[in-house]
């Protein structure tokens, strides 16, 4: 640990412009722009590889470690633009419900066509606002200056995956992103790891909201009678495991992080009467004291006394954020996603000594690894391939296209493999690029590249004189996009197989439209 | 105008005016045209089809014990009536939603297998779907999937790009490792998309160019491996494909594989190892019993098992369709009418080589004190001996200890289900 201190230590000082040269592979600032800007944002934007790299990329990564103190009212205008935000979640519960009432109605009726799609108006609007939940993180991703805050909520909305697509996560879901995770990106990961475990959204997600003790049965005769009135036969009966071993696999400790079954199901218990209060109106988080286990329970050896009902799970929550194996965990997790696939063990134990100092502030953990000499290692430049969702936001900013609300990109990025929200299990989507890289996904990366610089995206419209100006001559056109859109990186093949292409295309923009979907779609650019 | 409307207009052109055609256009048409077509694969190749059901499958109330008062005692709410299941052997039975099987278990060519799973006691499902992709229960560093590593194994197939096809966006752990594989989320979209054909082949020329040159790692050969696909099917024409018999898939994303992989099989392109997966299995609450969330999963499953066998037609006498799930789920019911994370479940084989019309395995029983940790069915069948069986018997694998590393698979336990 020490020892790495020190390189540390020599970086700040000598970097930049002369990065330590036994670790940096950047050469120049430009390079080291670049690889900023490809790992902590969503690529560069046509300029602004020159503008970090005069600012200094040290500044920059600091300046993205603050986000609060980035204007940002671009974005926000944008987003304003989405009808779905003006909704909360009783508003689309209700009209959810409405959806639901009306589709039992045509079923009733006999109506042959109710399996087919729903085109009533009040079913498009639920589809529409769907679809808006997944453009506007695409919009948001490509669009604003917090672009490692950005990075970061999506980082934090797959660690704790909900889904879309169940039941009442069709409505929950859009409160969760903009309310649990979003406030909490860049906080501390115990304020974020309690703010999900007590949302409706994850409650339901996991089952958690129906585990009670067993034998339990509400006090209230009120609620006691309604739930006879409804079904009886689905009331629920005892406790669910599934939120506890998710919490400790996935959320907090690691698969290998030392719980036992027993653990799994302690942890279920402490969790009983963590439920929400009427899901098919909204939801809110509600803590049910009758369905608690009211026994005592006992978590990694440590006990957890009977009688302190909510507080349990609060401290045990608290306990599993500062945990080691979660430090470890959830390090790991962000050197894969900053560093390399594989993340180098350096990287993370820079991470979790960070975390040890600041009780778990995801921007100090960040920093450190932003900081860290594996961050600029020549072995993990350009060592990660793009997840669907950074491919397309990348190449929406590399051609300065400025997407609008229709889902168009996100509809580019479900085609790729990565659909928002719609994870089914709770692991979220992928970080590896065994899991993206296959025949067919690098055909619809191809695909999608061409029709993005032709301008067939209706609603994301590229603006191809940012990156390189009309020119007859394929030497300076293929000189503006290596610059523009790869930062210098282009091989000798690639521009080699670009200049045959564009010979014989007369009409120079229809060469400049073809170069640049050849340039998006080719081997260096789905590489970060 | 779009690019490639440009391009055909440009390339399109070369037919009317020959004359006019520049020496480098002519220099990749050549080059486009030298590369000769990957050869037809012979007809009548063994072919084996994976399916795997994510999210741990209730093989309880799939192949039912309905002979087993416990049965009925452990699940009062969403065991499925003795009256609607479809009798088997008279101690198991079909869920009522799967009845469109019977004519080939009757027929001998659908079994199944009960009380079957991984050594590994892992109730997680990302563990347990490792393990059973990875082929390798317990160790989690393994690099390659079983299916990749039989392929890896058994090189004399590799002759064509659509050796072993996974239906989906992704390239699923089962199929990764160094032997080619190709993932296909839509065949008929499979490839450049360019309204007009000259312009898709220039498209897919200089892309193939680009990659060839440029491309490291993964991303090199999975261009390589699209590319050469992409050329097979222009021969293939998927656009066209109409299936036989009456066959009627069920719409949604089983159904749209099941049926592309049929086609695949007719077109006599080389498959030998198709791999497609199905959601929907992990019924915490609210699991149903005749009707409900498992029933209709199941009914959908039914339905188009039912559609490809007679798709197929005799075709399905060098077919096997083998059922996955990562485990099973628990014994008794739970509190919200569902069931949680348990151990064995059971499999389905459908196609002309199975040994079929018998439920295979030795059945532990219900009996708590037979119960794994009290709780779950016992596994009595390790997944990788029907697997190996399968492969051995049925694609004439050789080296199944290489395919099953730290295993060492043997006839004797082999369960019997494919015919000798």
């Amino acid at each position: 640990m020490k020892t790495r201190v020190v390189r540390f230590l020599t970086i700040v000082v000598a970097w930049p412009p002369a990065v330590g040269a036994q670790h940096a592979a950047p050469s120049t600032p430009r390079d080291s722009a670049l690889h900023a800007l490809n790992r902590l944002a969503y690529g560069p934007r046509p300029g602004e590889i020159e503008r970090v790299a005069a600012g200094g990329v040290l500044r920059w990564i600091d300046a993205q470690l603050a986000p609060d103190k980035i204007d940002d009212e671009t974005v926000a205008k944008r987003a304003r633009e989405f009808d779905v935000l003006k909704y909360d979640r009783g508003d689309l519960a209700r009209l959810y419900a409405e959806v639901q009432r009306a589709r039992q109605q045509r079923k009733r009726m006999g109506d042959t066509a109710a399996d087919k799609p729903d085109d009533s108006p009040i079913a498009m609007r639920g589809r529409r606002f769907a679809a808006q939940v997944q453009q506007l993180a695409v919009v948001r991703a490509a669009l604003s200056e917090r672009q490692l805050y950005e990075v970061m909520v999506d980082f934090w909305t797959n660690h704790f995956n909900v889904y879309f697509a169940k039941g009442a996560d069709r409505f929950l879901t859009p409160d969760y992103i903009e309310h649990t995770i979003r406030p909490h990106a860049m906080g501390r990961f115990e304020d974020l790891l309690i703010a999900t475990a007590k949302s409706p959204a994850m409650l339901f997600y996991l089952d958690n909201w129906q585990s009670i003790a067993p034998g339990a049965f509400p006090r209230s005769p009120l609620s006691a009678l309604r739930r006879e009135d409804q079904e009886v036969r689905r009331a629920p009966k005892g406790i669910n495991e599934n939120y506890a071993r998710e919490l400790l696999e996935l959320h907090t400790l690691g698969v290998d992080g030392g719980y036992s079954q027993h653990d799994v199901i302690d942890v279920a218990r402490i969790f009983t009467g963590w439920s929400i209060r009427r899901p098919q109106q909204g939801a809110d988080f509600e803590f049910h004291d009758w369905a608690h286990d009211t026994g005592d329970k006992q978590v990694l050896g440590i006990e957890f006394e009977r009688g302190h009902g909510m507080d349990e799970a609060i401290r045990l929550l608290k306990l599993l954020a500062d945990h080691p194996a979660t430090m470890h965990h959830v390090s790991r997790k962000l050197c894969q996603r900053f560093v390399n696939d594989d993340p180098p063990d350096g990287c993370v134990d820079d991470a979790v000594a960070a975390w040890q100092r600041s009780h778990g502030d995801i921007r100090d953990v960040l920093r450190a690894i932003f900081h860290g000499p594996d961050f600029w290692a020549a072995a993990n430049i350009r060592a990660k391939v793009k997840t669907p969702l950074e491919f397309v936001v990348s190449a929406a900013r590399a051609v300065d296209a400025e997407p609008d609300t229709t889902p168009r990109l996100a509809q580019v990025v479900a085609r790729l493999g990565e659909p928002l929200y719609l994870h089914v299990a709770p692991d979220g989507y992928p970080e590896r690029e065994d899991a993206w890289v296959n025949s067919g996904a690098v055909l619809d990366r191809m695909n999608a590249a061409v029709a993005l610089a032709a301008g067939r995206l209706p609603g994301a419209v590229a603006t191809l004189d940012s990156v390189a100006p009309v020119t007859a001559n394929p030497v300076q056109l293929i000189a503006g996009i290596d610059g523009g859109i790869l930062g210098g990186t282009m091989s000798e093949n690639t521009k080699r197989v670009i200049a045959e292409q564009v010979s014989d295309i007369t009409d120079p923009v229809q060469a400049r439209a073809l170069a640049v979907g050849l340039a998006i779609g080719g081997p260096e650019f789905q590489r970060q | 105008m779009s690019i490639s409307r440009r391009v055909f207009v440009k390339s399109g052109g070369v037919a009317l005016f020959s004359l006019g055609m520049d020496p480098l256009f002519l220099a990749r048409a050549a080059l486009g045209s030298y590369k000769p077509l990957p050869p037809v694969a012979a007809c009548c190749r063994p072919v084996l089809v994976c399916l795997f059901q994510r999210g741990a499958v209730d093989g309880l109330n799939m192949i039912v014990p309905h002979g087993d008062p416990l049965y009925y005692r452990e699940r009062p709410r969403i065991a499925v009536p003795q009256s609607d299941v479809v009798d088997l052997d008279g101690y198991f039975g079909l869920h009522p939603r799967l009845a469109a099987l019977k004519p080939l278990w009757d027929s001998k060519r659908l079994a199944a297998i009960h009380a079957i799973g991984s050594p590994d006691a892992t109730r997680s499902h990302f563990d347990a779907q490792d393990y059973m992709e990875s082929g390798t229960p317990g160790v989690k560093a393994t690099p390659d999937g079983w299916l990749n590593r039989y392929c890896q194994h058994d090189r004399e197939h590799q002759d064509t790009p659509f050796r072993a096809v996974a239906f989906g966006p992704e390239l699923p752990r089962i199929l990764a490792g160094t032997a080619p594989s190709l993932a296909i989320a839509d065949l008929q979209a499979f490839g450049l998309r360019a309204p007009q054909a000259a312009a898709r082949d220039r498209l897919t020329r200089a892309f193939e160019e680009l990659y060839a040159g440029s491309a490291t790692g993964l991303l090199s050969a999975s261009s390589q491996e699209a590319f050469e696909a992409v050329q097979t099917l222009k021969r293939v024409d998927p656009t066209q494909y109409q299936p036989a018999n009456g066959a009627d898939y069920p719409r949604g994303k089983l159904g749209k594989a099941m049926l592309e992989i049929a086609q695949l099989i007719k077109a006599n392109v080389g498959l030998q190892v198709a791999f497609a997966d199905v959601t929907g299995w992990d019924t915490h609450v609210n699991q149903g019993a005749t009707e409900g969330q498992l029933a209709a999963r199941l009914a959908e499953l039914g339905q188009t098992l039912t559609a490809f066998a007679q798709d197929l037609g005799e075709k399905l006498d060098d077919v096997v369709v083998l059922t996955m799930s990562e485990f099973g789920r628990t014994v008794r019911e739970n509190g919200n009418s569902g069931t949680d994370h348990g151990h064995a479940t059971a499999m389905l084989l459908l196609g002309g080589p199975v040994n079929g019309g018998r439920v295979l395995g030795a059945w532990p029983g219900l009996d708590p004190a037979s119960r794994f940790e009290g709780r779950d069915v016992a596994v009595t069948t390790d997944f990788r001996d029907l697997f190996a069986e399968v492969l051995a018997r049925h694609l004439g694998a050789r080296d199944l200890s290489a395919i099953f590393p730290g295993f060492t698979p043997d006839p004797a336990r082999f369960p019997g289900a494919i015919r000798g």
